[in-house]
């Protein structure tokens, strides 16, 4: 027994030394939150967009500055955002966060792309379940409308349909490109 | 050569998905789908569906005035033939089914008319439309 400890204790220092020589331990820590959360999120119930975003969104790499930084109010989606950006808050301008459900009901505006020039039609839903993110804070207004137009005003809550009214943060997903007939 | 032919088809079907949206069935996805969403089915407990239940209003009567009449309507920030145009797709769209066949699309001077004179009692005069909607079948 006392002979199995030794080499248990063995095998286990020299393991460990060999790791510490290999990596430092920023780099091991790095891989391995990045090996638990790739295999977790699939799994978490992540609200995904997928019902009404089926057009491929236009291409925002060339996009300078701040019109192609989905985490930024500048972002060219974000021009009638009014709340949190789940892409701060463990989403992304497309999805909720684990935890949260997106809304079904949403309201709906267009927003110019920089980069080709077109009016695409933006979808901002809410996701609701989990108290307000409280980062990235964002209030844009072009299409807005008076409170009286409640479905066209966006400093409504729009957790409607949702097991939960709380509201965590907002998405703005592309469902097409706005013509004019 | 196979991954050629997947790039392809990708670009092809990405082609295909980037439908563009005009007319009424823009002013559509702007005024009307954030509530009742892309495919008429609304959200139960909070917004009424369109699918396989707006033609039915017409069947009844007072119900080709009520689809005109209700605040979504007749408080759209659309003029009075956009507003009809949106409706007449409506009804193709979501009550192709339901709608009777002597049914004629809506004008914009009805339209015109029909919102100068919204619902006082939303929610009475559609019940009271359901129940006859109910009777007549």
């Amino acid at each position: 027994m006392r002979d199995d400890r030794r080499w248990i204790d063995r095998f286990v220092e020299t393991a460990s030394r060999q790791l510490a020589q290999r990596t430092s331990r920023r780099n091991f820590l790095t891989r391995l939150g990045s090996a638990l959360v790739g295999s977790t999120l699939p799994l978490l119930p992540v609200a995904r967009a997928a019902d009404d975003s089926r057009l491929p969104p236009p291409d925002d790499a060339a996009l300078k500055g701040n019109a192609g930084d989905p985490k930024s109010c500048d972002y060219w989606r974000h021009c009638a955002i009014d709340g949190f950006l789940c892409a701060c808050c463990g989403g992304s301008q497309n999805a909720c966060p684990p935890g949260t459900e997106m809304s079904p009901v949403t309201w709906i505006g267009t927003c110019r792309h920089p980069g080709d020039g077109k009016d695409y039609i933006i979808s901002y839903n809410d996701c609701c379940g989990q108290s307000l993110c409280l980062r990235c804070r964002c209030t844009r207004t072009e299409g807005e409308k008076p409170i009286y137009f409640t479905s066209k005003n966006n400093d409504l809550l729009w957790c409607f349909g949702t097991k939960s009214r709380a509201v965590n943060c907002s998405v703005a997903v592309v469902l097409g490109v706005a013509t004019k007939s | 050569m196979r991954r050629v032919v997947a790039v392809l088809v990708v670009a092809g079907a990405m082609s295909g998905a980037a439908a563009d949206v005009g007319g009424p069935a823009l002013d559509y996805a702007l005024n009307c789908q954030g509530c009742h969403r892309a495919d008429g089915a609304g959200t139960p407990g909070s917004v009424p569906a369109l699918a396989g239940s707006v033609g039915k209003f017409l069947r009844v009567p007072g119900g080709r005035e009520y689809l005109v009449r209700v605040p979504g309507v007749a408080q759209a920030p659309l003029d009075d033939a956009a507003t009809a145009a949106v409706l007449n797709w409506i009804l193709a769209r979501f009550g192709a089914g339901d709608t009777p066949a002597d049914f004629s699309p809506y004008t914009a001077a009805e339209v015109g008319g029909l919102r100068r004179n919204p619902l006082t009692d939303v929610e009475r005069v559609r019940r009271e439309l359901l129940d006859a909607i109910a009777q007549s079948k």
